[in-house]
């Protein structure tokens, strides 16, 4: 087989950070390459070297045996390595035809772009993908499974001789999952591309990938092939000292109502009818667009009641802005980090402690003391990695944003009842996944509180949960128990079965 | 999204025939429409107010007079559409109207013009690399450059500048087939500016840049470069419009040429659809701006009115305008409608 894509001792340093320490590897056409590892083992960096977006420090890279110098995205775009980045990189405002061919238009006579040409051709790209979508509908009207063939069919119109995925299904719903490992496995075969994939989720990396690349502080650890390893094995290599996820026991019946809804309704979900004890976690599951984010938005202040009440602690809850809900002990980490929450240029401290400064200081003025302590607090609960309180909130990565976010709404100050979590693990490591998981049970242990979160994660279902809540295009299928099987709750989430209720 | 076998179509019949009137309804923004109507709006308005108003004399007039600041608008509505402001235009304008005065009335008039578009090119190139390849701050920038400019202007030719040659003066007052020389030039340089943009892929460049920097990065823009070119064509179209001006107006002023220039532009790519941020609009609508102003301006001039009103009318204007900008009047999401495909593509599942 060719070896399409080589890398010599590529290092990379940011500073006096030595991220890349000497990575020496093949990728041959043909195969699927799952690339893995815990957040700053050096996985994104490795792969901005090879797509251009960063210059390594030293060493080579070669495509098909030829030495490549590229040192921008389009040189290597040129070279044949096609990029799937993990936040998307379409444009939103512009159509579909128009970000397949973005960079490479196809021109008229005159050198006008010829949209009837690029719109006929997206569509014949399109369409063996499983995707009848008008090529000049707008990316952003889009559901987020679509973008992502979106962004295939582009990086696959320049013809590459290596595809590469960085976390691919983060945020996709689980039927999408499988829809693109079929798709990604198809690709590498029919098209003799040599595939690397980047992802946290380890049942996907055992079920499409031909090897599996392991790096760790930024060398490379474990290199096996298919067959010879299993998920327990990957949680070893990724991070040795963490167990897989653990199973809830069953929690105490008897406990005072934290949360109460009756016939509560968002825009687009509900209505719901449950009562979460002190102590609880209830989970959320649904694909995409089942209502999940609509439901605890709506719980939170950000999104206008439809019907319905909620009560927290017997009181009725009145909720129009976030702040409201706050101040009831409502609180919500977001989604997506990178756009709803943090802010980059902050530091961790002030990302942190920001909707609390007033409450942490003293007559009007900032005590910088007491922000600190709370940040300890929370960077101890969370094992927060590096625990940088002055660094910029944009150079956490993954999972250790994610803690930071998780920190701002549980910090002392914060005084939250309810922690409501929106897709709480996406996009972060075994390890940190571990640490969060922790966090919430610790976090609920307290008197007076409960958490909700949302999930499509089956597996995260069932091993944070108490109790699970299925949605199926906004409306609740069943709330059962955690001890569900898969195939049980996704055909819940299907809409097919609606017999299992064990309230 | 089941597999299904790689079976590819031959080019299929493509969407429906849609109605005229509905493809306009969906090329257009709401806000652009809103524009459009409000122009016609207050053209109709102010032809019942005064009967010189709807003249062919009195339109060509106000084309006449602001065929500077439809050039330059273009340029800049597609810089601020990449997301990235010029500040410095005015006083580039005055800086490149004073050097080709000199140059003109020295060695003619084509050397007038070479120079104007050489000073514009120079400074627009200045502006490029300091903001686009070192990534300076826009407004900062280019904000000393009207400074500079303005100062060295002055230096250049403390007083007015006279004995300008003939031919140029005639191209300033000159008339082709009825349509004054300077609207046939705005013409022309504005269609230019109207092809690149809606149909050439630099005009989706320009808003990828301004939509998404980093993504446009990733896809293979060079974004660094691209800005720059953007600043030196700007820069390219003030020498232009420096020299229009000078024509018309027989003189090189260097203290008032161009002054306020650079407001004017700015608001007529505002009323355009072009937010500050960038990411959206297009030249026609900024071109529609221009004329909006230029026609608020006349009519109220027509109808005697004062210039401090006529100041405030247009501020009203601009608030207006962007109260037209809000989300609610964005061009609506195009939704991705199944396509229909036609008997030769019938393997494929076609659904709604």
């Amino acid at each position: 087989m060719v070896v399409a894509l080589e890398t010599k001792g590529l290092e990379k340093s940011f500073g006096s950070n030595r991220v890349l320490k000497g990575i020496s590897l093949e990728f041959r056409s043909g195969e699927v390459t799952a690339l893995l590892g815990a957040n700053g083992a050096g996985k994104s960096t490795f792969l901005g070297c090879i797509s251009g977006a960063e210059a390594p420090s030293s060493g080579q890279i070669l495509i098909h045996g030829e030495e490549h110098s590229g040192s921008s995205p389009r040189e290597s775009i040129e070279a044949g390595i096609g990029m799937i980045y993990q936040h998307f990189q379409l444009i939103s405002s512009l159509s579909i035809a128009d970000n397949v061919f973005l960079g490479s238009e196809v021109r008229t006579v005159l050198g006008a772009t010829d949209r009837r040409a690029q719109e006929r051709e997206t569509l014949s790209l399109l369409l063996p993908l499983g995707l009848t979508l008008n090529p000049a509908a707008t990316v952003g009207s889009l559901s987020v499974g679509q973008q992502q063939v979106v962004e295939i069919v582009r990086a696959l119109r320049r013809d590459p001789k290596v595809l590469i995925l960085d976390e691919p299904t983060a945020a996709l719903s689980h039927s999408e999952v499988s829809a693109l490992l079929e798709l990604v496995s198809m690709l590498a075969r029919t098209r003799d591309i040599a595939v690397i994939y980047v992802s946290h989720i380890l049942s996907e990396i055992v079920h499409v990938a031909d090897r599996a690349i392991v790096l760790r502080d930024g060398v490379v650890y474990e290199d096996r092939r298919r067959g010879e390893f299993e998920i327990s094995d990957l949680v070893d290599f990724i991070s040795p000292n963490k167990r897989l996820p653990s199973v809830r026991d069953t929690r105490d019946a008897s406990a005072e109502i934290a949360l109460g809804l009756s016939s509560f309704s968002g825009s687009a979900s509900g209505p719901v009818d449950l009562g979460v004890r002190e102590g609880e976690i209830i989970g959320v599951f649904g694909l995409l667009g089942s209502g999940r984010t609509n439901l605890v938005e709506t719980l939170a202040g950000v999104r206008p009641t439809h019907a319905g009440t909620a009560r927290v602690g017997g009181t009725v809850l009145n909720a129009r802005t976030p702040r409201d809900a706050a101040a009831r002990g409502i609180v919500l980490v977001p989604a997506d980090r990178k756009l709803q929450a943090l802010f980059p240029d902050m530091t961790a401290v002030d990302n942190v402690v920001l909707p609390h400064m007033r409450k942490l200081g003293k007559f009007g003025i900032r005590s910088r003391r007491s922000e600190r302590a709370a940040f300890d607090t929370i960077a101890d609960a969370l094992a927060l990695h590096p625990r940088e309180p002055d660094q910029a909130g944009g150079a956490f990565s993954g999972g250790n944003a994610q803690k930071l976010m998780i920190g701002r709404w549980t910090n002392p100050a914060s005084d939250a009842k309810v922690l409501l979590f929106d897709e709480p693990t996406q996009g972060v490591d075994v390890g940190a996944r571990e640490d969060i998981y922790a966090f919430v049970r610790a976090f609920v242990s307290e008197p007076g509180r409960c958490a909700i979160f949302t999930t499509s994660d089956y597996e995260e279902a069932v091993s944070l949960a108490d109790r699970i809540v299925v949605l199926h295009e906004g409306e609740v299928q069943a709330i059962i128990d955690s001890s569900a099987s898969e195939a049980e709750l996704m055909s819940l989430a299907f809409g097919e079965d609606t017999t299992l209720s064990t309230q | 999204m089941s597999t299904k076998t790689a079976h590819t179509p031959t080019a299929p019949s493509t969407t429906p025939r849609k109605s005229v009137l509905l493809r306009f309804r969906q090329a257009m923004d709401l806000q652009l429409v809103i524009l459009v109507i409000a122009t016609v709006l207050l053209m109709g308005g102010f032809t019942a107010a005064s009967p010189m108003f709807f003249t062919a004399d009195n339109l060509l007039n106000i084309a006449n007079q602001n065929a500077s600041t439809f050039i330059v608008a273009a340029a800049a509505g597609m810089l601020l559409m990449a997301g990235y402001v010029d500040m410095s235009v005015g006083s580039v304008m005055a800086l490149a109207g004073v050097c080709a005065a000199f140059a003109s009335i020295e060695y003619g008039m084509i050397a007038g013009i070479v120079c104007a578009v050489l000073v514009g090119t120079l400074v627009g190139t200045l502006n490029g690399v300091l903001i686009g390849q070192i990534g300076m701050s826009p407004i900062v920038v280019t904000l000393g450059v009207l400074a500079a400019a303005r100062g060295l202007a002055q230096l250049l030719s403390p007083g007015s500048l006279y004995g300008l040659p003939v031919d140029l003066i005639g191209m300033g007052s000159g008339v082709f087939l009825g349509i004054p020389i300077l609207v046939w030039i705005a013409g022309v340089i504005c269609a230019i500016f109207w092809f690149v943009s809606a149909r050439m892929p630099a005009g989706k460049h320009t808003l990828a840049v301004g939509a998404n920097p980093r993504a446009a990065f990733l896809t293979g823009i060079p974004v660094k470069s691209f800005v720059m070119v953007l600043y030196i064509v700007v820069g390219i179209s003030v020498g232009i419009a420096a020299i229009m001006q000078v024509a018309r107006l027989g003189s090189a002023p260097s203290g008032t040429l161009g002054l306020g220039f650079e407001v004017a532009v700015l608001t007529a790519v505002l009323l355009g659809g072009v937010p500050f941020t960038g990411g959206r609009g297009s030249v026609i609508g900024v071109l529609i701006g221009v004329w909006l102003i230029a026609v608020l301006g006349n009519g109220l001039t027509l109808l005697n009115v004062p210039t401090e009103i006529s100041g405030i009318v247009t501020g009203v204007v601009l608030v207006l305008a962007a109260a037209s900008s809000l989300s609610g009047f964005q061009r609506r999401r195009r939704r991705p409608r199944r396509v229909q495909l036609s008997a030769r593509t019938a393997a494929v599942r076609v659904s709604k």
